[in-house]
């Protein structure tokens, strides 16, 4: 079957009744998710994966993606009313966002950012569909050690651009490879760091931590944070008038462009390409003494590049295994709760699921778009909820999480200490992703390693002699070295949560 | 902010340091390669190595700017955050014992009333919604496994 065979027969597999309310419902929560203060797109997801528990793999991942790039979307909302970003992503909307809707035009920025959102990721699901699979493809002749080495260059990309301390994002990474390590041993099958406690046998679950890390950290933070004010602004006014849509075309399309390049790149984050979407605008414009008083360009550019990467960080995890960031790491921890593991053997064995959770990409943004413009208001008044119900029912979402994936009350005991762990960490700006990227990706990079020195005998130059690997361990090093020497801009390296 | 990762950077190298302890009882080569402590013990000297740079540049360097940024928070939020966390637990020790339905009818309106909602009737509510109709979709609807305490319920 080709490309186009196979698109096909994933979207009549994803335009079922059940798969398209599947999508529907992910579209939804996922928006609250991105609403609600205090929430982000990765504990949100993280937290609604017990709901796809007893769902075939193809409808819960339908449904968690669906989260996914809801929750992104729900970001812009806040980041326009109350001058928040509901995620990393959205601060850029912060500038230009809520200056128009204090100027009373926040109904026109939330239609721009949903129009640029829909164009953007629909452009980039259908790139994606051309892209992956000759690059999947391309993939399935990796050996171990190149494996090895395209794992360490996402963990490094991570890494150098998390935070304001490379070391400090490098012992995070570390730290979570460490944690990684508690378990059987993958390849000879003895046990590791028990300590024997059964409940450790099976290693540190990955749900517990990132609900801890994220879902309940965020609680303890919310408790401290002062009310933020929602502004009145109308929002019946949703269309754009002919003026900003002449304005915003091409802000739209650079948006598109940049967000789909730099989601390709693994480990880039989605703080990146909104800020060059921004950036570039900026600086192309004849007035861009505009900016942050309330262009509309301002707006449109970085949320095209938003959602654009949002589908397009979906490439390399999907041919490569590799995710680009917490809450791509988060789907990617789905994926395994269902039995299968991202990356090229995935599209060659179940080409059935890949196929079907692209389409619903289209699907989805389709959806976010119906459902984003006629219940703006909606989810502004949502945004007025008092924070307490928000944390009782996030907590109870999380306890039902980390429980319910093994019925083991310990797995409520790891949530509870990572959430400690996770809130001093956000306190003193200890960055959190490169940990969740060690975590997931520990066993697989250990496996690769080991596979790698037992084909060579335990010679080390497995991977100075083979030439990918060699040029992809030199990618590694050139990025460290870069952050190292703080070549990425300041804004970009502050905050990956 | 400096004193808040100096404590980090030791409490990380009593981890890295316990690690490296635990994987040497491992063996890092046998007759097949690279042996189970292999990538444990490379990680936990690494990690220690850089945490031990972390502390003495965090130690060295000049008070950074943001040297007065709070990090602990005032009294009552502390409170707050405490008594999240102890209900929490509690949570967690009687989620068997008395089964998901029980516990949540005890830990929802407590968490309530400690974050101050003082609405009888919206904690009422919440609690019977939170407990009894959570478990009912999720046990009943979604298949999702919760436990039921020894009292049946």
């Amino acid at each position: 079957m080709d490309t186009f065979q196979h698109l096909m027969a994933g979207l009549a597999a994803a335009m079922s009744l059940q798969n398209l309310t599947f999508a529907l419902i992910g579209c939804i929560l996922g928006t609250l998710i991105g609403v609600l203060p205090g929430l982000g797109p990765a504990a949100g997801t993280a937290i609604l994966i017990p709901l796809t528990f007893q769902l075939d793999p193809t409808g819960a991942l339908i449904m968690l993606s669906a989260i996914y790039y809801g929750a992104m979307y729900g970001g812009t909302i806040t980041s326009v009313l109350i001058n928040v970003p509901g995620e990393a992503a959205s601060v850029v909307t912060c500038f230009d966002g809520h200056q128009m809707a204090k100027q009373g035009r926040g109904g026109t920025a939330l239609g721009i950012a949903a129009i640029g959102s829909f164009i953007g990721g629909i452009v980039a699901t259908i790139a994606l569909i051309v892209v992956a699979p000759p690059l999947a493809r391309f993939a399935l002749s990796f050996g171990p050690p190149e494996f090895f080495a395209l794992m360490l260059v996402g963990l490094c990309l991570v890494t150098g651009l998390a935070g304001r301390s490379l070391l400090a994002g490098l012992a995070m990474a570390v730290l979570g490879l460490l944690i990684a390590m508690v378990g059987i041993d993958p390849v000879r099958g003895a046990p590791r760091f028990t300590f024997g406690i059964p409940s450790l046998y099976d290693g540190v679950g990955f749900i517990p931590v990132v609900m801890g890390l994220f879902g309940v950290a965020e609680i303890l933070l919310t408790v401290e944070r002062p009310y933020r004010e929602v502004i009145k602004t109308n929002l019946a006014s949703l269309l754009p008038s002919r003026e900003e849509w002449r304005r915003c075309v091409g802000a739209i399309t650079r948006g598109t462009g940049i967000g789909f390049f730099l989601g390709l790149i693994p480990g880039v984050g989605a703080i990146i390409p909104t800020f060059v979407a921004y950036i570039v605008e900026k600086r192309i414009s004849k007035t861009p003494e505009r900016f942050g008083q309330g262009a509309i360009e301002g707006v449109a550019a970085p949320e095209t590049a938003n959602n654009a990467y949002a589908n397009a960080a979906m490439i390399p995890l999907l041919t490569l295994g590799i995710p680009s960031s917490p809450t791509i790491a988060v789907l990617m921890g789905a994926f395994i709760v269902n039995g299968l593991t991202p990356g090229p053997f995935l599209f060659k064995e179940r080409p059935d699921l890949v196929w079907a959770v692209i389409a619903s990409f289209l699907l989805g943004n389709i959806l976010l778009l119906i459902l984003n413009l006629p219940l703006v208001g909606l989810w502004a008044r949502l945004l007025r909820l008092p924070y307490q119900y928000v944390c009782v029912g996030t907590l109870l979402f999380c306890v039902i999480g980390a429980y319910s994936l093994q019925q083991n009350v310990f797995d409520i005991g790891v949530m509870i200490v990572c959430g400690i762990i996770g809130y001093g960490m956000r306190k003193i700006d200890l960055p959190i992703a490169p940990l969740v990227l060690g975590l997931i990706l520990g066993p697989f990079l250990e496996k690769s390693l080991r596979t790698s020195l037992e084909m060579s005998a335990g010679d080390f130059s497995i991977f100075l002699t083979r030439p990918l690997c060699l040029g992809l361990l030199v990618i590694s090093a050139v990025v460290l070295i870069a952050s190292a020497l703080n070549l990425a801009p300041p804004e970009v390296r502050k905050s990956d949560t | 902010m400096r004193r808040g990762w100096q404590v980090a950077c030791v409490m990380l190298m009593g981890v890295f340091a316990a690690a490296l302890v635990v994987s040497l009882e491992y063996s890092l080569f046998d007759s097949l390669g690279p042996g189970a402590g292999f990538f444990p013990f490379w990680l936990s000297l690494i990690g220690g190595v850089l945490t031990l740079a972390i502390l003495v540049q965090t130690t060295r360097s000049p008070e950074p700017a943001d040297a007065d940024t709070k990090i602990l928070p005032d009294r009552p939020a502390a409170l707050q955050a405490g008594s999240v966390l102890v209900a929490l637990t509690l949570a967690a020790a009687l989620f068997e014992p008395l089964g998901f339905r029980l516990t949540m009818l005890l830990f929802i309106p407590s968490l309530l009333l400690v974050l101050g909602v003082r609405a009888p009737v919206a904690v009422l509510l919440c609690a019977l919604a939170g407990s009894f109709g959570v478990f009912h979709v999720f046990f009943y609807w979604l298949k999702v496994p919760l436990p039921i305490g020894m009292l049946g319920i």
